[in-house]
Parts: structure tokens; sequence; C-alpha cells
């Protein structure tokens, strides 16, 4: 079983603060960090370093998450890296559609900021497989639940939502 | 067929009436006698009624076969006068056709009796039918119609205009439209009867029923055989519901800005949020390894995120000010001026030039002029920040002030960084920067809500490593009607 510290992350964001936050949380968690502050950065540090995971931002100047993950769909090379999605246009017009897209097509996980670090360790522990603290495996689970909760609903029918609304409510 | 005794009708006779003025004289020409015998007839006549000879008149005017009950021209062989006829009159086809006839009488030479009648026709079929048209035409067009003389009363009046102002004939203009007792300032008619040329001009007017009109009227000349302008024709345009949509509109927009705006606050503030986080999680992180630099690097983190805090509450406060800009008359060249003034210096030490471009004769328009001094603030910012980002040499920033088809513009342009397409359309829709922690997204988000607040609207063109322009547009139209709705807002609150 390998360990964090046989794993290379790419940290994604423009947003000094939050790179800065984010690599610190997955080395103090023991993964090798390596950083990018848009997309075309991203792309050099990928095809530089091979990392196992990339944490991923959308909205980013120059070139955008979304831009920079379809480039990476396409490349034969690297389209078997996981990516993590962090952004906190989740429920905004700027991100909806791409994160939509991303989602439905992709990496199918997605984190809002703001988050915290555990649980970010955690969704990219459970990413990557490894072995993960019983905190961890909670943590990633609700992350796995919510993101897999979330696809069903965006893609389910309205009508059954409604119904599925009106059970719940009548078993309270 | 003239075996009849013909005293001395020599005219008659006489070379002139075969002639070929006989012939070529424009009317449909016949001579009857008192028994209704049409005893000569022109090439036209023939023409047009057919067989003549040896026809009575009813016969070939009318096709009938009895003379008219009181057939008018034949009242002439009793008291001699001439008369002008309309009538109805069936040509040789036996369509229905409409004719003025001309009818004078032949005097017999001895006795002066009326011996013949001349009846010169001409054909009016035509010429009603486009008559009938343009009646019409002039009742049903969906606008208002008045024509008005010199001292400004209404001579006529088409139906659309009687419909929505009443029954007006000889009343003033500015009585009926407006219900003044004197003429309005800014009158158009006045100043065709002035100069003679087409004017136009927005009003808004009382319908008859007390509702309020408002209308785009066009004046134009009616000369009096070429020479002085007798009357001027009033023609006008119902743009009530037109400035009912244009108010929706105007709303719209401006509930549309503050819908994004709080979108992109909420991002604003998870960013933030998400800047804290990190602060606290490194403080924490340094205190249980003892790692002083690991502290110091979270509590600045906590103070770059609790700043950005500070900014954005004073941003968003600023946006949120206030629903209608507080307009007062201004010139927009001083504006202008201003802004260059306070940026030269920022702008020179940089090695970037500041001009302007004002227009000397502008005319004054309503603004808020604070709200326009901080969008050009932000736009001439914004451009010097894109000539330093851009790194070429020579860079300039231009302001230009110009009013474009009564439009007042103002435009910041340079030969900075510029965008591609991928940020251009994002410069409007949220908290969105490329500056990273320097700016907060809010600055042309707020330009857009106070060019909005103005009836305005933002344009921007911009090329990668080229430049950008941003052309702030306010239709001055528009600028008036916000005018006069803040004021009238204004009395309300001071009643």
């Amino acid at each position: 079983m390998s360990k964090p510290a046989d794993k290379k992350i790419l940290v994604v964001d423009d947003e000094d603060d939050i790179r800065q936050f984010l690599e610190l949380a997955l080395k103090e968690a023991g993964f090798n960090v390596i950083t990018a502050t848009d997309g075309f950065e991203a792309m050099d540090q990928v095809e530089k370093e091979n990392p196992d995971l990339i944490s991923l931002d959308l909205v980013m100047p120059k070139k955008s998450g979304a831009k920079f993950y379809r480039d990476l769909s396409k490349s034969k090379k690297y389209n078997k890296i996981p990516v993590l999605i962090v952004t906190g246009h989740a429920r905004d017009e700027l991100g909806r559609a791409d994160l939509k897209e991303l989602t439905l097509s992709g990496p199918g996980i997605y984190l809002e900021k703001p988050i915290s670090p555990p649980k970010y360790v955690a969704a990219v522990k459970s990413l990557l497989g490894l072995d993960a603290t019983d905190e961890e495996k909670i943590l990633a689970e609700q992350v796995n639940l919510q993101s897999e909760l979330k696809n069903i609903i965006d893609s389910a029918d309205p009508e059954t939502l409604k119904q599925l609304k009106k059970l719940i409510n009548g078993k309270k | 067929m003239m075996a009849k005794k013909i005293p001395d009708i020599s005219a008659l006779n006489s070379d002139w009436i075969h002639s070929e003025f006989f012939q070529m004289v424009p009317y449909m020409v016949a001579v009857v006698d008192k028994d209704y015998n049409i005893v000569e007839a022109n090439a036209n006549f023939e023409d047009f009624f057919g067989e003549w000879k040896n026809k009575k008149c009813y016969a070939v005017y009318k096709k009938q076969d009895k003379p008219c009950e009181n057939c008018p021209s034949f009242k002439i062989f009793k008291d001699g006068q001439p008369r002008v006829i309309d009538s109805v009159v069936v040509d040789k086809e036996g369509r229905q056709a409409h004719n003025v006839v001309h009818s004078v009488p032949l005097h017999n030479p001895d006795d002066k009796s009326v011996e013949f009648i001349i009846e010169m026709s001409s054909a009016v079929t035509e010429t009603n039918r486009l008559q009938q048209e343009v009646s019409v035409l002039f009742d049903r067009v969906p606008c208002y119609i008045t024509v008005i003389d010199s001292d400004y009363r209404i001579v006529r009046a088409n139906e659309k205009f009687r419909e929505s102002f009443g029954d007006v004939l000889g009343q003033y203009c500015y009585k009926v439209y407006k219900r003044r007792n004197k003429k309005c300032p800014n009158c158009p008619a006045a100043k065709t009867f002035k100069d003679g040329k087409n004017h136009e001009s927005e009003q808004s007017g009382i319908g008859k029923k007390g509702q309020s009109i408002n209308y785009i009227v066009s004046t134009s000349p009616l000369k009096r055989g070429g020479g002085d302008i007798a009357h001027v024709i009033e023609i006008s345009t119902d743009v009530t519901k037109l400035k009912v949509l244009e108010k929706d509109i105007i709303d719209a927009e401006r509930l549309a800005a503050v819908g994004q705006t709080v979108a992109g606050l909420a991002h604003s503030i998870k960013n933030i949020l998400m800047g804290l986080e990190g602060g606290k999680y490194m403080i924490g992180l340094g205190l249980k390894k003892d790692d002083r630099d690991l502290i110091d690097r979270g509590s600045e983190m906590l103070d770059r995120n609790f700043n950005k805090t500070t900014s954005l509450v004073r941003d968003f406060l600023s946006f949120s000010k206030g629903r209608l800009p507080e307009l007062k008359m201004t010139d927009p060249n001083k504006l202008a001026t201003e802004i260059i003034d306070l940026y030269k210096d920022i702008a020179g030490q940089s090695g970037i030039e500041l001009k302007s471009k004002l227009s000397p004769k502008i005319k004054k328009a309503p603004l808020d002029a604070d709200a326009i001094h901080t969008c050009l603030t932000n736009l001439v910012s914004n451009a010097i920040d894109a000539c330093q980002m851009g790194k070429q040499k020579g860079t300039e920033v231009v302001v230009s002030v110009r009013d474009e088809k009564n439009t007042l513009i103002f435009e910041v342009t340079d030969n900075g960084a510029g965008m591609d397409y991928d940020i251009k359309k994002k410069i409007f829709t949220t908290f969105f920067t490329t500056k990273g922690g320097k700016g907060t997204g809010l600055g042309l988000l707020t330009s857009r809500k106070l060019v909005q607040e103005h009836g305005g609207r933002i344009v921007v063109k911009s090329q990668k490593n080229k430049g950008s322009l941003f052309r702030l547009e306010f239709p001055r139209q528009r600028l008036n009607y916000i005018y006069k709705e803040s004021r009238k807002n204004g009395d309300e609150e001071n009643n």
C-alpha cells in the first residue's frame, strides 16, 4: 500500500493565500506538493512533474480550470490523472455550467470553498485510494456521498424530486 | 343632323370648332340641343362614351332611356348661367365613372336665347380614388396630425387626433395638446414658422380624458403658393407605451446589476473565509510545532483577509448606495479634466502618458458627478494597471468626451495589456479580478451599476496585447427622463 509520501499533488489556484493554505495542509499530511497559479502554469507542471493528483480551482485568469481540464482530458498521456475540483463558484453563473460539465463527464468530485484541511486531505486520499484515518474516512464518505447525491439530483427529473421530497417530509 | 333651324351659330359652324383645337382640348366635349340630342362631340368624348351620333345625351352619358330628373345642365336653357357639375356617368364599357362637367350656354345671336349647351367633361375617378385614399390615410395613420395657422389655431385635425384629444378645430394647439394658456417654450412649430424647415421634439401632453400622452412631434411647413408659410403640419407619434417599456427596461437592468452583485459578493466572501481558514490553520499548526515562521505567515494571512473584508465592505457600501443617482447639470469636460489631474502624476511615474480629448462645445448633461467620477477613476486606474501589465514602451491612456447621435460619451482607451475573450466575458459578471490580492473585483461592477442607473451602458472592446477601450454611453433622452423622474421623487419626498 502506498503512502502519501509516494504521491505528488499539483495544487492549482490563482489566490496566493488559498494556494499556500492547501499546499500546507497537504504537506502536513505527508504529500509532496507542487503548485501553479493558472491553467497554463498547471499544464507546464503536469508535463514536467507528472503529478498523481490535481487539485483544481475553476475560475482563474489567463487559462481557467475548466479549459485546463478539457485540454487534460484530451491528452492520452495525462487523462488518467485524478482531478479534485475546489471552487467557490459551484452555485453561481460563473462556475455552474463548467462544474456541471466537469462533474458529469469528468472527475465527479468537487469541494466547495471554504473547506477545512481534514476534509480536503480526506478527499485527496480517497481519490488516490490511500489509507485514511477513521475520521478521514467519515469525511471522505461525506464528500463522496454529497457529490454522488448532487450528481443524482442534478440529473434527476423535477417530478421525481418532488415525490422524493414528499416521501422524506412524510416520514418526519 | 343639323337640319334644324340654326339661326347664326357661327361658332358652331366656324372652322375653329372643327379644328384641331376642338379635338385636342383635354376635355370630352359635347354640344347638346334642347331635345337632348348630341349634335356634336370630339374624339375624346367618343373614346370615352362610345358612339354618340343620333343619340340622346342621357343614353350616351348614363346609358338610360329617359332624361335625368332635374338635369342641372338643362337649367342653363332657362337661366343661361354656366355650371360646374359633379356627375356619375357610364363609359362605353359600362363602367361607372366620376366626371366633373363644365356646362356653358351657346346663345342665339339674334334673341340671345340659349340654343345649345356645350358640356366639357373631365374624368376625376382616379383623382377621387386618390383623394379617398389620402383622406383615409390622413385619418387613420397611427399618428396625431394637426394643421395649425400662424396664430397656432388648429385648422385641421385627423380622426386619430380627435379620438385622443377631442374635437378641437379653431382652438389653440398649446391649449389642446397641453392645456396651456401660452405658447410652449421650445415649440417646434414656431421654429418651422421661422425657418421653414422640419423640426422634431419629444413632448408630453394631456388627452381629453386627462391621460398623459408622450409623443414625438415633427413639424413641416405648408407654403402658400411657394411663398409665406401659412400653415404648419404637426405629425406626432404616440410613444406613451414605449416610454413605459423603456422604464421597465431601465428598472430591469438595475435589478440585474443588483442580482449579479449579490452572487459575486457570495463568492468574494467564500474566498475571504478560505483565507481566514488558512490563516487559522497555519497559526494552529505553528503553535503545535512551535514554528515561529508558520505562526507569522498565518498571522499575515489573517491580516490580509481581514483587510480584504474591510475593503469589500467599503466597496459594497458604495455599490449599494442610493437607487436613483443625484443628477445635476454637469459639464462633462470638467469631469474628465478632474480625472486627468488626479492621475497625471501616478501615470507619469510609470512612464505612461495620460491624455485628454475634450469637446469644448459639448452641452451640459444631468449627471451624478460623484458617480461618474467613480466610474472614470475605476476605468483610468484599470487602464494604467493594464499599461503596467503590458510592459510595452510608449504606453498611453486617453480620456475623451464627445456627443454622438444625442448620446453623451466618455471613453477611456489604453494600449496596454488588453484582454482575451475569457477575461472580457467575466469582467462584469462577478467579483472577478486579474490583479490577485490587489483588487476586489468590484470596480467595473460598481461602474456598470452607476452607469446603468443613469440609463447608460458600458461598451468594452479589447484585444490581447493591443489594448482596451471602455466607453460609457449615456443617451441624453434617457438622462433627461431620469432627471425628471428623480426630481419628481424629490418633490414627493418634500411634500
